[in-house]
């Protein structure tokens, strides 16, 4: 018996040895504070070779190592300990979907810092899953409240206008968007397309017609993804009635927000037919295979967020020598964000200030060139001294100084400083109107005809996602289903009957006259 | 009491794992499928399931697709499991590799190799339900393989011996002695295969474009939003599986069909 026990119990501590030895190894490193942040997969500067500070030295002709490059997040445990003199880790987790997150939260998990988009922001505020920002977070007098000093006057208008009615303890209030949480990227959407095979000029004509239209069945591709689609089929929709508004009057955008939040039972029949009628002309529901598929040259048009469009110019451009543009629908498109919010209980956990102190690192001009050149996203960052409009001009602004004529002028006031207009750079023709600079800040009357789209109640939501669960599932008739479901039946039973059969008196075989029903052969 | 460390003791972590990864997450489900937002009971979710024709075609579909790819695979992999069983060469284990060897690669991989293929063939976009069962097809194809070849090589030489001896055709020994003796086999692949291939949404989603739902995809995306009717998809998916394997004899302990198991 001794014997026996010693290897088992031997070969069960060797088992257990290097699970204790990895275990004390994660937590190597002290630190006093650990700030949990939750964001999306692939959405910050993670240094290395492709980073901008890694790029920026190859420019200058030095020859940087990867250490030369580190990633945001080193960067910003340095500069934690160095300004508030305590030590940090971040735990960056990542998610892929707004759902997803969002399940965690309910599930409990805790996290400090969450990026969820602009509708799951309001999402959680309703809920009361989100904490307020300090006051002092929107002090512009200290220096390192990098936020409220470099965000952008139109973002910051955008987050002051937008309100949520916040539930708790049974008494709901309106909040401000900004109060609850600070811009990371934002974005519009629109029509990655391949202008080898796809006229601009149709697609100024059909608008979010691409998506019927004859012109690219099979070659258009849409987001699988209910909201994005829900979206593109209310433009198509009521596209007529959108471009009949008027823009010069002063409720326009409200008038154009509230036909792209149509979600009464009243709308949604005829958004359904309008969805089912897309998904007869368009080649598939996507999340990540767009851009393949645009360089494979499967599809002329792609159906993506203005971030995602940039990416994907780049590219297949430097990749596949793919030549690809972007557009966005003269009727009006989605104004999309992704912001910073507090979890419930970061104050009860102390780490409040810390997660402050994130937001305003990573909104410090120079991150916000790191990430934003990372992923292809644009930040909602402007800089104090138009430090973002300098790098904007630097990625896509005329080398020659010949060219910085009138005529190339690109007026990004709008988004930099409305009160010293005109602010802007000198661009070529393509990137003003086709390229990436037009993707990352499409022009002011595009802008104008951007809406946010609101998040969707449990009713609504139950109501949309019912129908789209509808379109995207083939439906059989009645009497299709009737005669599965009885042949169905049928075989079960007639399979109960070949193994029960016998077993049961009415159903016994009777043996045939002059013979014994003999139940198992005789051995001998 | 004296602390044993005897053989019982390792089975704690399974047993352990049992409740936490088996029978829990099954109650969750039962709960959350019979409870409607509020958390309070309500048959709700059933009658809608059941009166939302759009559901039961989404089961309907599934079925249907699990079963085309289980029959191909079947038809497939039984000559080959049959001849490498019955053939006399010597490196038959490197032919058996060869079909199992792509199982080690990465799934996503190779799903997303297909569907380059496909592009390059021009079938991507074109006829989306074959690109989804070809997948599929693809993908489970070992699984029926090595259970079919595990069993046929137990089937005992003389047997055949001995049907040949009693003046059976090759044609009737097959039909007499190797099929049935080979049907284990045949339900532990069968279950293998048409299991997953109702659920598996990434060969439907990146080879059907996201055309075709399947019902574990729709568990996927009711998940997303509306846990209630996403444990009941799941709830009633499950007890289709328990129908169907039970009927299959899938749950008898006989030893042929445990060895077949893998």
């Amino acid at each position: 018996m001794n014997k026996k026990r010693i290897p088992s119990l031997a070969l069960a501590s060797l088992l257990l040895l290097p699970s204790l030895t990895a275990l004390s190894g994660c937590g190597g490193k002290n630190a006093e504070i650990i700030l949990r942040v939750y964001s999306w997969e692939e959405y910050i500067d993670n240094g290395g070779e492709g980073s901008y500070l890694y790029d920026t030295m190859l420019e200058e002709g030095l020859e940087p190592s990867e250490e030369d490059a580190p990633r945001i997040l080193d960067d910003f445990e340095k500069w934690y300990e160095e300004t508030y003199g305590t030590s940090i880790r971040v735990e960056y987790a990542t998610f892929g979907t707004n759902e997803d997150m969002y399940n965690e939260i309910v599930l409990g998990n805790e996290y400090d810092l969450l990026c969820p988009s602009d509708y799951m922001i309001m999402k959680l505020a309703a809920e009361n899953r989100i904490e307020p920002y300090d006051e002092s977070f929107f002090d512009e007098t200290d220096p390192n409240n990098y936020y409220v000093r470099n965000v952008s006057p139109y973002i910051r208008g955008v987050f002051e206008n937008g309100t949520v009615n916040v539930t708790r303890e049974e008494e709901t209030e309106t909040h401000k968007w900004s109060e609850y949480a600070a811009g990371y990227m934002w974005g519009t959407t629109g029509f990655v397309y391949n202008p080898e095979h796809v006229e601009r000029d149709d697609l100024e004509e059909l608008g979010w017609g691409v998506f019927t239209s004859d012109k690219f069945t099979n070659k258009i591709t849409a987001k699988d993804n209910v909201r994005d689609t829900y979206f593109a089929a209310l433009g198509l929709t009521y596209q007529d009635e959108l471009l009949a508004l008027d823009k010069a009057e002063s409720g326009y955008n409200k008038t154009l927000t509230d036909i792209f939040n149509r979600t009464a039972e009243e709308y949604t029949d005829e958004v359904g037919e309008t969805l089912l009628a897309m998904k007869e002309n368009i080649y598939g529901f996507e999340t990540d295979t767009g851009k393949q598929d645009m360089v494979s040259g499967k599809i002329w048009l792609n159906y993506a967020w203005s971030g995602d469009a940039v990416y994907a110019l780049d590219e297949a451009e430097e990749k596949n020598d793919v030549y690809l543009e972007y557009f966005v629908p003269e009727s009006g498109s989605n104004l999309w964000f992704d912001g910073w919010v507090l979890t419930k209980g970061v104050e009860e956990r102390g780490t409040k200030q810390a997660a402050q102190a994130f937001v305003n690192f990573m909104s410090m001009p120079e991150s916000a060139k790191r990430n934003s050149y990372f992923i292809g996203y644009t930040s909602v960052i402007a800089g104090e001294e138009n430090e973002m409009l300098d790098y904007t001009d630097y990625l896509y602004g005329v080398e020659d100084e010949e060219e910085e004529t009138d005529e190339n002028f690109y007026d990004l006031s709008w988004f930099f400083n409305e009160e010293e207009a005109p602010v802007g750079i000198f661009a070529d023709e393509e990137q003003r109107t086709r390229r990436q600079l037009y993707t990352q800040f499409s022009p002011a009357d595009v802008m104008q005809r951007c809406a946010v789209m609101n998040y969707f109640d449990a009713d609504t939501s139950e109501r949309i996602n019912e129908l789209w669960s509808h379109v995207k599932s083939e439906s059989l008739d009645a009497w299709a289903i009737v005669v599965i479901c009885v042949s169905a039946a049928a075989i079960v039973l007639f399979v109960l009957y070949m193994k029960f059969g016998n077993k049961i008196d009415f159903f016994r075989r009777n043996p045939k006259k002059g013979y014994t029903l003999v139940r198992q052969a005789p051995i001998k | 009491m004296k602390l044993r460390f005897s053989r019982k003791t390792l089975c704690i972590p399974y047993a352990v794992f049992l409740v936490f990864f088996v029978i829990v997450p099954m109650l969750v489900i039962l709960v959350y499928a019979f409870t409607d937002r509020n958390m309070g009971f309500s048959f709700g979710n059933f009658v809608k399931f059941f009166s939302d024709p759009t559901k039961l075609s989404t089961i309907v579909y599934s079925i249907v697709i699990a079963l085309i790819t289980t029959a191909v695979c079947l038809l497939i992999a039984y000559p080959v499991a049959y001849i490498l069983a019955r053939s006399k060469m010597k490196q038959k284990h490197v032919v058996l590799m060869l079909f199992v060897v792509p199982m080690w690669i990465n799934f996503v991989l190779r799903v997303n190799a297909i569907r380059e293929i496909f592009n390059w063939i021009g079938l991507l976009g074109e006829a989306n339900y074959f690109n989804t069962v070809f997948g599929m097809v693809y993908d489970f194809l070992p699984f029926m393989i090595l259970p079919l070849y595990t069993t046929l090589m137990k089937i005992d030489g003389s047997l055949y011996e001995a049907a040949a001896d009693l003046g059976g055709s090759a044609f009737n020994g097959f039909m007499r002695v190797t099929l049935p003796l080979s049907l284990p086999g045949v339900m532990s692949g069968v279950t293998m295969v048409f299991l997953p291939s109702m659920t598996n949404y990434v060969v439907s989603d990146m080879l059907g474009n996201s055309m075709v739902t399947i019902v574990g995809k729709f568990i996927y995306e009711y998940f997303g939003s509306d846990w209630h009717m996403g444990s009941m998809v799941a709830l009633i998916l499950l007890i289709v599986v328990f129908i169907s394997t039970w009927l299959t004899g899938g749950f008898q302990s006989e030893e042929n069909v445990r060895g077949a198991n893998l």
